[in-house]
């Protein structure tokens, strides 16, 4: 037998203190906003530059227009060409990408510190000069189509479309950030060149830096190559209203002979610059954000149906989705969605036990630190702040919220975001095996890839 | 660019065999804890096939003082981070605490280590078959070209060789796995001296030693386990297969059997894998992507396994484009690559390595995991801060020297998948 008592926990040591890293957060006079952090564990700089040019953007007819713009900016500038510019960073050991995303554009480079030059060098000139050559912009589109067409094999994707056209029709949201098969086809040079005129620009602009860099040089560089950019505010986004729905609707999605069944369940949530939004962080990590949430015990734990399911608020600029995902047998998917709805029920009427709260609530608290230790961690923080708009010590003042969080609010904050009676189920699998075991969820309607 | 100096390591053993790794590092208030048992996929027998990975499963079901479910409770309630994972050569367990919990996360793993058996029962079994049988279907069978790529180790592996099976197992080997497979295999491979623990962090060296011998320094150890290592020769022969999947495009893989990871020559292929393919401007890009257009992506790596590698080499092909073609194409840049590449390839090679490697030792977990490995491999874990200097050695002639002698034609398992023939 042990010689060592352990039928309990042993008790903490003392606690080791820790700060938000120092940072510095300038304007240029152009607009754009500078933030810098000087962390030198290893001697490598990320840079990332964010332009409020994403997706949220495109216009109605023109879904994908975004996503294709941001593909584009790197292959060819006024003044290098495309394997240029990827030769150029990577022979240095880095790397250069452009990509959009429903809340902006982005030009994000990472290189050994010395090169921190040539990479802002690089990371503006792509986004200020770029030339959209046609014979690129044809490649990238039948890159594009390709990848639309290998949505087929990705349930995944296949569920994520069929859950934002059933929750926001008729708003940029509804398509994939990828677009369609039809606007891909017809999207023109004159489009591109138009989408990147009206929106890439400095006024809401951000270049975010962190990596074993000294702020002062970093501050010289980016006037030195962003400083003279200019060019009028921008429109802003339209707003986005989600669809309204008078009950649960089940969206089935045909495959046959998947061997399994990817299920989410989703409405509309709330836009990241909500007032409820950090706290309902507290609620979604209790439900399904976190190992020992409540919908894995569940689901994953107690009944085996799944290798793990989760939820989260997604976070735009308009009210993103709430989900919940899972990838299920498929002859499980009713009893699954009947114990996800369930979940979703005892939040709505039950406030939750002291304890399980602050189970979640020191988890968050005690976690923190951990999703900083790399400069990218730190650069993804600071990238946050300039994107929202958010106060410098937001995190600080984010964390005191988490601990000020009560049972109480959180059965307040889940009668006001949670709305599983007007949610929208999708289903990825066998149709003949799943909308039996659906129909009692909702209207069931099958759509055939 | 070594590191080593920056990261200083302490060794230690154990009287039951249990060897120990310390790192410290203050820059902040957390401690990764990494426990490496040196049992893998490739310990198991057909029709046993995915014991191992089933049985990282149930060591997260709790054991004598540690409730079901409660060691993610435990770790989750101070702000910690936890998991396991399974390969064919080990399985390891780690977590990353705030530093002032790092009693608790000994104690969650010595307690398992010794007194997990009174814990298991049949319940917690049938409930992980069934998430193992799904994480099985999420990662091959609901998967694109998941079922033709355990295929590829079939044609690659002769029988006999324990990497002939994937690491997660066959359905059928889950589906009847039973609890007194699962108490052999603990009492086989679970024993002090078949592991490594290393914690890397802000923790007090001394201290730390010390909480680790109270929590580990009473568990007995086992026999040593015994098990056979070969490595492979290269395939005497070409072998050539082409399967349906249901899929959209055709896709073509070349595999080739390499030295062990550690051999020089492992790293020789590890840097050409990727010089020929590693970024945009790779020349598998350059020519397969952007010149030539007849691949939607191209894609070299070499499987870091104890026994013997293996180069992969992939090319998706864009609608239209015959597999052959694109099969004649990709085999043109290997048999390139027999004569040395250019200087600005190879520069760009090693250049995006050790900064790949740098981002590894960046995280406390990262770090420890590597240590873990080199100990638990070599015995040696300051190996751990050699690699940049390994791939630094690598010459253009060695990377050509690997090109013509284990990754010719006559040496190669080529793959075709096509869409199954009803959607094309």
């Amino acid at each position: 037998m042990s010689r060592v008592a352990r039928s309990s926990p042993p008790p903490p040591g003392p606690r080791r203190p820790f700060r938000f890293p120092d940072f510095r957060r300038e304007r240029l006079a152009n607009g754009l906003e500078l933030v810098v952090a000087a962390v030198g564990a290893v001697p490598l700089a990320d840079a990332l530059l964010q332009i409020p040019a994403g997706a949220d953007r495109n216009p109605l007819e023109r879904p994908g227009l975004a996503a294709l713009t941001a593909s584009l900016i790197d292959e060819g500038t006024a003044l290098r060409d495309g394997p240029t510019l990827s030769g150029t960073v990577e022979r240095l050991g880095g790397s250069l990408a452009t990509r959009a995303d429903w809340n902006g554009a982005e030009v994000s480079v990472e290189v050994l510190a010395r090169d921190l030059a040539t990479a802002l060098e690089l990371a503006a000139e792509v986004a200020r000069q770029p030339v959209f050559p046609p014979h690129e912009l044809e490649r990238l589109r039948r890159q594009a189509l390709t990848e639309l067409l290998r949505r087929r094999d990705q349930p995944a994707v296949l569920a994520e479309e069929a859950l934002s056209s059933a929750l926001y029709p008729g708003t940029p949201y509804g398509a994939l950030i990828l677009g369609d098969e039809t606007t891909m086809a017809a999207l023109s040079r004159a489009d591109v060149v138009a989408f990147h005129e009206g929106f890439y620009r400095p006024s809401g602009a951000s270049l975010v830096v962190a990596g074993d860099v000294e702020p002062d040089a970093v501050r010289t560089l980016a006037e030195r190559f962003l400083g003279d950019w200019s060019a009028p505010e921008a429109a802003l986004p339209i707003e986005v209203r989600p669809a309204t729905r008078a009950a649960r609707q089940v969206v089935v999605v045909d495959r046959p002979e998947a061997a399994q069944t990817e299920l989410r369940l989703a409405h509309p949530g709330v836009p990241r610059t909500h007032p409820d939004r950090t706290r309902l962080g507290v609620l979604n990590a209790l439900l399904g954000g976190k190992f020992t949430s409540r919908l894995n015990l569940n689901l994953r734990e107690r009944h085996g149906y799944t290798y793990g399911v989760s939820s989260r608020f997604v976070d735009r600029r308009g009210p993103g989705p709430f989900v919940v995902a899972a990838a299920v047998g498929n002859e499980v998917a009713g009893a699954a969605t009947g114990e996800i709805l369930l979940e979703l029920d005892r939040l709505r009427q039950d406030a939750v036990e002291s304890e399980e709260l602050a189970e979640t609530r020191d988890y968050l608290l005690g976690v923190f630190p951990f999703t900083l230790q790399t400069h990218s961690d730190l650069l993804g923080r600071l990238a946050e702040l300039a994107l929202w708009g958010l106060p410098d010590d937001h995190f600080d003042r984010a964390l005191a919220a988490v601990a000020a969080t009560t049972p109480d609010d959180l059965l307040t904050l889940a009668r006001r975001h949670l709305d599983p009676d007007h949610a929208t189920v999708v289903a990825v699998g066998p149709a003949a095996t799943l909308e039996p075991q659906l129909s009692r969820h909702g209207e069931v309607r099958v759509v055939r890839i | 660019m070594t590191a080593a100096q920056g990261f200083p390591i302490l060794r230690h053993r154990l009287a039951n065999g249990l060897r120990i790794v310390l790192q410290p590092d203050s820059r902040l208030p957390l401690t990764a804890v990494n426990l490496w048992y040196h049992v893998g996929s490739a310990d198991e027998r057909p029709g046993r096939t995915g014991l191992a990975h089933l049985f990282e499963h149930m060591l997260f079901q709790g054991s004598l003082n540690v409730g079901t479910n409660d060691h993610f409770r435990h770790l989750q309630r101070v702000g910690g981070v936890a998991n396991g994972s399974t390969w064919y050569d080990r399985t390891n367990y780690y977590e990353t605490v705030p530093s002032e919990h790092l009693d608790l996360a000994l104690w969650l793993e010595s307690d398992r280590m010794g007194f997990l058996l009174p814990a298991l029962d049949q319940h917690k079994l049938d409930t992980q078959r069934d998430v193992v049988m799904n994480e099985r279907r999420q990662r091959v069978d609901n998967q694109p070209y998941g079922r033709p790529y355990e295929r590829l180790f079939e044609l690659l592996v002769p029988p006999g060789h324990p990497y002939r099976w994937p690491v997660i197992g066959t359905m059928d080997d889950i589906a009847s796995a039973t609890l007194e497979d699962v108490r052999a295999f603990f009492e086989t491979w679970y024993v002090p001296n078949n592991a490594v623990l290393t914690l890397a962090g802000d923790f007090d060296p001394g201290a730390a030693l010390a909480s680790v011998e109270r929590w580990f320094g009473e568990l007995a150890p086992g026999p040593r386990p015994q098990r056979d290592s070969f490595a492979l020769a290269p395939l005497d022969a070409a072998v050539a297969e082409t399967v349906e999947d249901s899929v959209q495009l055709p896709r073509v893989y070349f595999a080739f059997r390499i030295p062990p990871f550690g051999d020089p020559e492992w790293f020789a292929s590890a840097l050409l894998a990727n010089l020929l393919a590693d970024g945009k401007s790779s020349p598998l890009y350059r020519d397969l992507v952007w010149e030539r257009q007849l691949a939607q992506e191209a894609a070299c790596y070499v499987y870091p396994t104890a026994q013997t590698g293996f180069f992969i080499a992939i090319a998706t092909a864009r609608p239209g484009v015959e597999p052959a073609a694109l099969a004649d194409a990709l085999r043109g840049h290997l048999d390139r690559a027999a004569r040395p590449l250019p200087a600005a390839d190879h520069e760009r090679a090693l250049h995006r390595t050790l900064v790949e490697l740098w981002e590894g030792l960046e995280t406390a977990d990262r770090r420890a995991d590597q240590l873990s490995m080199y100990a638990t491999l070599f015995d040696r874990p300051e190996l751990a801060w050699d690699e940049p200097g390994r791939y630094t050695a690598v010459t253009a002639e060695a990377m050509a020297a690997v090109a013509a002698e284990r990754l010719g034609a006559d040496r190669q398992v080529t793959l075709t998948v096509l869409p199954r023939s009803a959607q094309r």
